[in-house]
Parts: C-alpha cells; structure tokens; sequence
C-alpha cells in the first residue's frame, strides 16, 4: 500500500532525534546541519517547525535548475540531484515553497529527502509522533496538507517577526 | 575523537587568556566525561580547602556527556560543577536544554571557567573561534531580555546559558539558566558566576560528532529508545511533566506543605499536572536536546487578568515550593510565581523553602513586621509570596538581604531556634520537595548527597514500586520484589548505593536522569555497551559502576578537605524531631537511631570509616585514586 509521512508540529518537542537519525542514516556522524530535515526551533514560545521535501506536485525545484541536475521519480514523487550536473548554485533552495532544501555543508550540493528510499529512518525516532509514516487515504492526504499549511504558516510569521 | 570531541575549552577571566587542553585518554576510562571529568577538574584544580565559592582560584566546569549530541535517547544535558556557595562545599547542578549538545557540535567537551573579571563580560564561541565579551548591556537584564540580545546578537541558533538579576547579586537561590527555561538550579552556582562577573555564555557549533561503531551505536540507541516508548514512567512524563505525579504523591500524605507541617492537602488538584492540561494552560510538551521522552512544558494563560503569563514549567519541585508549601493552591498563582523566577534566574526550590521559612518565622514572632519590611506573611497570600520572591532576588530591603544567603546563615543571624523549622541539613541546602519521613531510602541518599539534601545527586524513586520496572530494579538490588516499598528500612543502603552509581554515569554519558532512574530504559548494561559503541573504549556494565563509583568517591573527597563529617549526613531538625502530621505514617521521624543505622551500612557498602564517614586510604587505592589518598593524608583527614 502507497505510504504518506505525516508531520504535525503540534506534537513536535524540538528535540531534533529526526535531524540527527537522518545525518546517521545518510552520512554515518551527527551533524544537525546534514539532516534532510531541519527543525526551526523557536526557544521563547517553544515551538519546532519541522522542514524537509514534500515530494509536492509542482515540485518547481526542478524547473528552478537551469541545470537540469534534479529529477522527479513520478510514482513516489521524490527528487533526486545528480552530483555530477549540479553546479552548487542553490536555485533549487530558493525555488523550494516549503523550505525544505539546504546545501551540504561540505559539497554544497543540495540535500532532499527521499524517504529513505520507502522507510524513513527519522519517522522510527519520533516517539511524540510529531512524524508518522503511515498507509495512504484521501482523509491522510488532506491532512497531511492541512498540517504542511500550519508548519508554512507558522514558518512565515516566525520569520516575518525575526526580520522586524 | 569518537564520541567525545576530545577537547578541554579553558578561559581565564583575570588574565584574559583562552586556551584548550586535550581529554587525557586515561579520564574517559576512569571519569568517562561530564559529572566524571569535573570532579577530577575540580578536585585538580580546588581541593586546597582555602579555596572557597567567592575565590578568584575557584572554577566553574560546564559539560555535556560522552554521548551528547547524538540520537541515543535524552543524552542531551550538561553538568556544571564547582565549589557551591550555599554549602560551599562540592556542588553538581546539571540542566537540560540546548545549550550543552552546542558547546560539544562547537568541539568542546567541558569548559572550565577560572579567574574572575573586574567588570560584566560574556564568552562568546563559535567553533574555534572564542572570546571574553563585554556585557555591560545584558548586567542587570533578566534572563528572557539576555537570551533575547544573545540571539539578536549572535543568531537565531546561537544557544544561550546565563544568570538573572539573582545571581549577579550573590544570592544563594540563583540558578544558572540554559535555553531560557531550563536551569542548572540548585546550589548556588549562579552566584559563582555572579562574582566572576560571568553574566551569560553563547554559543554556536558546526562541527559533526562521530561514533567508531555506528551501526552497533544505532542498535543500542534503538533498544533504549524503544524501552522508553514502552516505559510507564516515560509515558507519564510527557502526557503530565514531571508534576503528572503529584495527586498520588497526595494520597501517600508525601506532599510537604507550609514548611512540612502537612502532608496531605484537600483540593490539591489546582496544583497537580493534569490542571495544567484541563485548565488549557498547557501551550506545548517541550523537549531537551535528542530526548524523546518531553517531559517539559511550556504553560501560557491567556485569559483573565493574569493573561500575559508565559514560561516554561513549573515542575513537580514548583508546584511544592511555591505551591503547596507557602498555601497557594492556585494554577495560575504557580504560573505567575514561576515566572517570575524564570526571569529573575532564582532556583524555584530554594527560593520557595525560604519563603516558607519566613512565613513560618513571621507567624513565630521571631520575625517581626519590622524584618519583613512590613509585608504581613501568612501561608496562601500570593501577593505576599511574589514581593517575599522579588526581594530576594535584588535583596531588596531587610527580607530581601536576610533570605538571600539562603537559611543556614539567615538561621544563624536570626537565632531563636529558628534553625528548628529550617528544611536543610548540616550542609546547608534548602531541601526539595520530598517527604523523607516516609521514603527511607531517599532520607538516607538526602543525607549523604555531597551538595546538600535533594533528590538531584541520586533519585532512589524505585523504591516506591510504582511501576512494573520499578519493582523490577528494586528485585535487581535486593534479591526480593517485597523491598519495592519506601517504608522499610532494610536494604536502602543497597538501593541507594546502586542508584548513586547509575545517576552518576547516566549524567557522565549526558543522559537525563529520568531515563535511569524514573524510566528505566536506560541501564548499566545498556550504556555500557553504548559507550563502547560510541568510542571504541571496551567497557563491561561492571567496569562503567565502578567509575560512578569513583566518581562519587572523589566528590566524597572534596567534601572531606572542606571539613566534612558523619555529621554532615543528616536531615533537617524538624524531619528528624516531628511526626509526619497525618496518613499512614503519622508519627514518623527521620530519628537519627534510623538514620544511623542506614549510614552504618553505607559507609560499610562504600569501605569508607564509619566514624569519621571518610573514605580510607585502601578504599582510595582500590579505585585508582592514590593522588587523593596522598592529598587527604597531608591534611590529616584519613581515617
């Protein structure tokens, strides 16, 4: 059965196990800034807004690199970057409407989620449930929309509030 | 360096110097790190007994654990060690947040403070690059404006660790705060930082933490993740926090109230976790760094006259000290005394035992109208608490200055046996919120606590059977699950031995204490497998005991050249002299018949001298501690 990865950032604690399971998973150490996903963390009203690759259908990363170095898997809608195309430019980054893309800190090269290829790794370390790997239904969908919406929300004011 | 970062940050603020140090391969086998290697910085650089809290020689050490920075589960905190200035004796106070897992991504594993400044500063490090900073604009500032600036300063991400206005006044109930809301609070450590003039430390890392074995590292993370999903205890302390407990606590007549005069309180559930939940001032369950329990809150009110009120917390300790203990059986009036103490930077704990002295002291007569600056104490006055808190803080007026150096000098300055209804023992720390009169082992590890008399240096929770892994630890211990029982005397020596030892390598690991000792899927076994996993250092689950058990030696040590004896291991007059006030132990004392017959015990399980409660030059040698053997022996203090 098709999955989805529900992330609720009512039940996110900001303790970023998800940021370090995926810098274990993907480059074996601990480094918050090699995660493929990334916790805002707002320390005064305690907030963690999680931010990561949506696989979204307009996926305008893709368009965004003159490149061409990104790819869309059209069954699982992940993204992939070809390392060897890619010239570190960081379009993609700034094309992203959910903030999910940042650059390596070492190669520059843009790093995205890919579900772990089916079994994400950050969803088992998540024991509030803020991320949940779950079978696919139209009602999941939905609210898998309604919750990116709230994080996108939230991340928008917590940055409009920074720039003042 | 695996595991560790491998490094020692040293800054000197008299002679503005910054230097770093390599770890000495042989401490991570014999201290590990955190709690561990303090007490071997401390004990290196602060045994002379000349060297008091307010001394430009005494250090002030901050370090997050061998595992900090990592997935393994709540691996997060950090311990700050130095000569306590309420006790001044050993001090340990060990906070959550953020800021610790920073300073180790930022390449440091401990950063040991010396010297002091002639005006504010700060330290400000990112990575390899580290200053002493002016901090002119942040003295005076409360702890929500500092953490503000810091960030304005240095960046969203910058992580902050820093005193309130309390602790730049030298107050004994000054806690060091870290990520805002959490604290390093008990013992006065604030106060260190005050008098080196040390106002806050920021800092920001990059640098990645590696393990030698991470597939073995991620399997022994998985299993104590998993067991703390499945733990009761790790349950109850997200859906509640840490005062999910209180009603039951309640029922066992174990709630102290009006300076533990009662026991049991009518209507207690204003002041219990689950108001928080109901009375929807529960905004969000927050976490420390990596921990997947999230057992902190972050507790708003947003309408009525209070509305406004915002902070983390409170805890189960705030709901006694300023809840239950001075008679304000009021959510909202814990939120605001809370608050207020999060701001000032005051230790919730201490600030709530003085008060509830002085309001005892002032219904005595021996305080008069005149020594409370005219506010007229009585217990349930919240108005009267909140100016008795903010007093302290800026020792403000007579009151102000006399609760301010805490209750073992304000006891001594007042007289009239006002030391009778003073809840610290011979050490002189104000006690937290736990009925020692009927939990035996938790009156034994109260007294022998090297800080002073709290649950934060060894928790024997086990010992109330309230969980099936509970009871499960006790039958570890003592052969037989009918111990799981607070009431007995027998085997607490044993209980407490155990847990000392497993707190202390929980806190050198980095883990919080509640995954050890609340929860229970944390254990010996399990850490020592996952220290090994983490730095290649071979390590049995026997061989990782036995450097808690050295640890807690060396911080028996530095007790001892301050003048510690058996007499310093009690409990406070009224614990020991009055019954419980009513329940199922009404009557009972803390006597020191019982007492001594449990301490006989300990110092025997230790091979310390039951007399003196030293430990021998033997017992010293046995633990690869002849350096302290030789150092005791010079001052005339083995047995």
């Amino acid at each position: 059965m098709e999955k989805l990865l529900l992330v609720d950032m009512d039940k996110c604690t900001g303790c970023k196990q998800c940021s370090l399971a995926c810098s274990l998973i993907k480059e074996d150490l601990f480094d918050l800034a090699r995660g493929r996903i990334k916790v805002l963390k707002k320390e005064d009203i305690a907030l963690g807004v999680q931010l990561l690759c949506e696989q979204c259908d307009a996926h305008p990363c893709i368009d965004a690199c003159s490149d061409g170095a990104l790819s869309r898997d059209e069954a699982t809608g992940i993204i992939t970057v070809d390392a060897e195309i890619c010239t570190e430019c960081g379009s993609c980054v700034e094309a992203c409407p959910y903030y999910g893309i940042r650059l390596h800190p070492e190669t520059n090269i843009p790093m995205i989620c890919d579900l772990c290829g089916g079994d994400p790794y950050c969803a088992k370390h998540c024991v509030p449930g803020a991320i949940s790997w779950v079978d696919k239904t139209d009602d999941l969908l939905r609210d898998k929309k309604k919750l990116r919406s709230a994080r996108m929300a939230m991340y928008r004011t917590v940055k409009k509030e920074a720039e003042k | 360096m695996y595991g560790h970062q491998g490094k020692i940050l040293h800054v000197d603020l008299s002679k503005n110097k910054i230097w770093t140090e390599d770890i000495p391969e042989e401490w991570r086998k014999l201290y590990v790190g955190s709690r561990g290697i303090n007490a071997k910085l401390l004990w290196d650089y602060c045994k002379d007994p000349t060297i008091t809290w307010d001394d430009p020689r005494n250090i002030i050490i901050y370090a997050p654990g061998a595992v900090t920075g990592t997935t393994a589960p709540a691996s997060g905190r950090t311990s700050v060690t130095t000569v306590g200035c309420t006790t001044g004796m050993y001090l340990k106070s060990n906070t959550g947040g953020h800021w610790g897992a920073e300073l180790k991504y930022a390449g440091y594993d401990h950063l040991v403070v010396h010297g002091v400044s002639d005006k504010p500063v700060y330290i400000l490090i990112d990575d390899d690059k580290v200053e002493i900073k002016d901090a002119s604009r942040l003295w005076g500032k409360d702890i929500i404006e500092t953490d503000t600036l810091l960030k304005e300063w240095h960046g969203e991400d910058s992580r902050g660790l820093y005193i309130g206005p309390a602790g730049e006044n030298l107050v004994r109930a000054a806690s060091i705060h870290c990520s805002l809301y959490h604290a390093a609070g008990r013992g006065g450590g604030a106060a260190v930082m005050g008098k080196k003039k040390l106002k806050a430390v920021s800092v920001r890392g990059t640098k990645p933490i590696r393990v030698k074995d991470p597939k073995k590292f991620a399997e022994v993370a998985e299993e104590m993740r998993e067991l703390l999903r499945a733990d009761s205890g790790a349950q109850g302390l997200h859906e509640f926090g840490t005062a999910g407990s209180l009603a039951g606590v309640n029922e066992l007549h174990a709630f102290p109230g009006r300076n533990w005069q009662t026991g049991y309180t009518e209507n207690v559930h204003p002041i219990t976790g689950p108001a928080l939940n109901e009375g929807g001032y529960l905004k969000r369950r927050v976490a420390c760094f990596g921990c997947t329990i999230g057992c902190h809150r972050y507790s708003t009110i947003e309408k009525g006259p209070n509305a406004g009120i915002a902070s983390g917390g409170p805890e189960y300790e705030t709901f006694g000290a300023l809840g239950n203990g001075p008679g304000i059986i009021d959510t909202e009036g814990v939120l605001i005394l809370n608050e207020i103490c999060n701001r000032l930077g005051l230790d919730t704990i201490t600030a709530g035992t003085v008060t509830q002295w002085a309001i005892e002291s002032y219904l005595r007569g021996v305080l008069t109208k005149e020594d409370t600056d005219g506010l007229e104490l009585d217990w349930g006055k919240l108005e009267e608490v909140k100016k008795t808190i903010e007093k302290i803080a800026f020792r403000d007026g007579k009151l102000g200055d006399l609760l301010a150096d805490g209750l073992k000098i304000a006891t001594e300055k007042v007289g009239h046996d006002s030391y009778k209804w003073a809840i610290i023992n011979a050490k002189g720390l104000e006690q937290s919120n736990v009925e020692t009169r009927s939990a035996k082992a938790y009156a034994l590890a109260f007294a022998v606590n090297p800080r002073g008399n709290d649950h934060l240096m060894t928790e024997t929770f086990a010992e109330f059977g309230s969980s099936p892994e509970a009871i499960e630890v006790i039958e570890k211990i003592t052969g037989d699950k009918k111990w799981a029982s607070p009431h007995f005397t027998e085997y607490r020596a044993e209980i407490v031995r155990w847990h000392e030892d497993v707190y202390e390598i929980t806190e050198a690991l980095g883990f919080c204490v509640f995954t050890s000792t609340a929860a229970y899927g944390v254990n010996p076994d399990n850490m020592a497998r996952l220290y090994t996993a983490a730095t290649g250092i071979e390590m049995t689950e026997d061989e990782l005991m036995l450097t808690g058990r050295r640890v807690c030696t060396i911080e028996k040590a530095f007790n001892v050249t301050r003048g510690a004896t058996r007499a310093h291991d009690n409990l406070p007059w009224r614990l020991m002299n009055e019954g419980a006030a009513s329940g199922p132990l009404k009557g009972e004392t803390n006597s020191q018949e019982e007492l001594d017959g449990m301490l006989d015990k300990y110092y025997d399980l230790h091979e310390w001298d039951k007399e003196t409660s030293w430990p021998t030059r033997a017992t010293l040698e046995k633990l690869d501690l002849k350096y302290i053997a030789d150092y005791l022996d010079e001052l005339g203090k083995l047995p």
